[in-house]
């Protein structure tokens, strides 16, 4: 028997109880013409993504085994899965994957694969462990399968906008030169993002069509002009502007092009994001530090979310959920602690997501199934996956530049 | 040369982006798989084809302040410092500011003011960006103040990603909290 975590309905409520351990799991390699190096990459790979469904104590030894043969390896003889895969080099360039779990030395599952890029293996890899939660009749992690991108501050003044898996392990600049940021997915399907320039005389919108490589000019305001949300049917945009100097919240309207001002206040209001169709929530300083409000959209009144934290200065929304950023040191003279936190609206209940270091950009997965974060510890980025319904955090090791923001 | 590039940037972008509406891609073509007691779909081959492989576009440097006269003119204005998570003037910077707004009535008389917000490190997000445009408008109300026309004065925040020092020092964090005054034509 084994402690571990489980969740009621409400993921802000930790319930704990013994349950019996995972499963164990181990992953066999039966590849012979690919490089020693590019077959640790793979392995490496399908082992995160496995680990990362939480369904399985995955077992990281590497071990080889005819992929024909109908047994698994002596040491593997114990495990309650065992996933075999053959790795293939294609005339055409291409990658292709066979793959089976075994389970009792019987095939539970099979599926081949294949990609013209082996570069971008990883997706493969996600693409696998995909295949296998859902095989296993769990809930889907589709989000293993999205796309990420954020922007990387290259030196000062300039930064370029990177599409990546959601390891970051597969990078691709998509734009280049320049100093561009906030990049912001513009539709649910991926197909086109925004982000704001700062090259111009004036921070300008812009929206990238993926597909056709189509930019257009969207808005521009002195100051600052940001694209904080898009409402899931893509029609709508929160966006922080300080026409005036004055950072405020406003709403535009992308088939009317119209834009309206959601907030009036005299200090800061940015970061807005859709809770519902007529609720926003959104950082203000109006207690005199950045904290989490909600307001309802015609109305004046605004309601703080958040009773916690001396300085909670980013947040991401999920239905009733919230996970915010949160300051847990005021120092001036030396490093500081942010750790991300969950709430809901409908109950008075906080948990604590991270533990130590500055962990920033929180990003809800569609679905709600998961957050992506950055976390910077110990001179180490990572980017982190939570899943919530496990209790389980996931590091990756990030590679070169500071990402400056992100969307998922 | 520019057009030809961007032409065949859009062409990849349109043949490598077209099956990932699809995602994954069904290969029909090559063989079944033997000896599956279970499978999870009847199909042979998954085609995984997640992301599009070519640059989008280039985009043209900054705007900048780099002609002969104006450049020697911005370098007589002197930065602006703030205090940690602050955004007020104390009297060393209403200072420096009288000195700008002089500056700017006189030999900069003919340019425009930008004034470009900055913060430290601790905060990488749309707050700070914030913080560092509020900064450059106490700059921009005490130029005002001090007769400066207001239609003369541009702000932009750059949050964290303009650094002037990148220690882990409380002297650098302090350098980099500043506005910045740029002159434009």
């Amino acid at each position: 028997m084994a402690v571990t975590i489980i969740f009621a309905s409400d993921a802000t409520i930790e319930v704990i109880k013994k349950v019996d351990s995972l499963p164990s799991l181990a992953v066999e390699d039966s590849s012979s013409d690919n490089d020693e190096t590019f077959k640790m990459k793979f392995f490496k790979s399908i082992i995160s993504d496995l680990t990362v469904i939480s369904l399985f104590n995955v077992d990281r030894h590497y071990r080889k085994v005819n992929f024909e043969a109908d047994e698994v390896n002596v040491a593997n003889k114990d495990m309650n899965y065992v996933v075999r895969y053959r790795l293939t080099n294609n005339d055409n360039g291409a990658l292709g994957i066979e793959l089976k779990m075994l389970s009792n030395n019987e095939i539970t599952f099979s599926k081949n694969y294949k990609i013209r890029n082996p570069k971008m293996y990883m997706f493969v890899s996600h693409t696998i462990a995909y295949d296998i939660n859902k095989f296993m009749g769990k809930p889907s992690v589709e989000w293993m399968k999205r796309k990420v991108i954020f922007s990387r501050v290259t030196s000062p003044k300039k930064s370029e906008l990177v599409i990546a898996d959601y390891t970051l392990s597969y990078q691709h600049t998509i734009v280049k030169g320049g100093f561009n940021v906030f990049p912001k997915w513009a539709n649910k399907e991926q197909t086109a993002f925004y982000y704001t320039a700062l090259d111009a005389k004036r921070p300008t919108l812009k929206h990238v069509n993926i597909k056709t490589g189509k930019t257009k000019n969207i808005k521009s305001s002195d100051g600052m002009m940001i694209c904080s949300d898009v409402s899931l049917d893509g029609n709508k945009l929160l966006l922080t502007m300080a026409p005036n100097g004055q950072p405020d919240i406003y709403m535009y309207d992308s088939k009317t092009k119209k834009t309206k001002r959601i907030t009036k206040y005299g200090g800061i209001d940015v970061g807005a994001q859709f809770m519902d169709k007529e609720t926003i929530v959104f950082i203000s300083d109006r207690m005199g530090y950045p904290n989490i409000f909600s307001k309802k959209l015609g109305y004046s009144s605004v309601e703080q979310m958040v009773y916690y934290g001396k300085s909670n200065s980013a947040c991401s929304t999920h239905g009733s959920y919230i996970v915010y950023k949160s300051r847990e040191s005021s120092n001036s003279f030396s490093g500081n602690t942010f750790n991300l936190h969950l709430i809901s609206t409908e109950t008075d209940f906080i948990r604590r997501l991270t533990a130590v270091g500055v962990n920033e950009f929180p990003r809800f997965s569609v679905d709600g199934d998961a957050i992506i974060f950055i976390k910077n510890y110990k001179q180490q980025s990572s980017i982190g996956i939570i899943r919530l319904n496990y209790n389980k955090n996931y590091l990756f090791p990030l590679k070169y530049g500071k990402v400056q923001s992100m969307d998922w | 040369m520019k057009s030809i590039v961007i032409s065949s940037v859009v062409t990849a972008l349109l043949v490598l982006t077209g099956c990932s509406d699809k995602d994954p891609v069904v290969d029909e073509t090559t063989s079944k798989v033997k000896n599956v007691a279970q499978e999870s779909d009847g199909k042979s081959v998954t085609e995984v084809d997640p992301i599009q492989e070519e640059m989008v576009e280039n985009q043209n440097s900054i705007v900048s302040s780099n002609s002969g006269d104006m450049s020697s003119i911005e370098n007589e204005f002197s930065s602006v410092f703030f205090d940690f998570d602050k955004f007020s003037l104390d009297s060393d910077n209403k200072t420096k500011v009288s000195t700008g707004a002089s500056l700017a009535n006189s030999s900069a008389k003919a340019f425009t003011v930008k004034l470009e917000g900055n913060c430290d490190e601790w905060g990488s997000d749309e707050y700070n960006f914030a913080l560092g445009l509020k900064r450059a408008n106490a700059v921009k109300k005490a130029l005002v103040a001090e007769g400066v026309d207001a239609n003369r004065v541009t702000m932009v925040s750059y949050g964290e990603s303009n650094p002037t020092c990148s220690d882990k020092t409380k002297d650098c964090w302090a350098q980099n909290r500043r506005v910045d005054f740029k002159l434009l034509p």
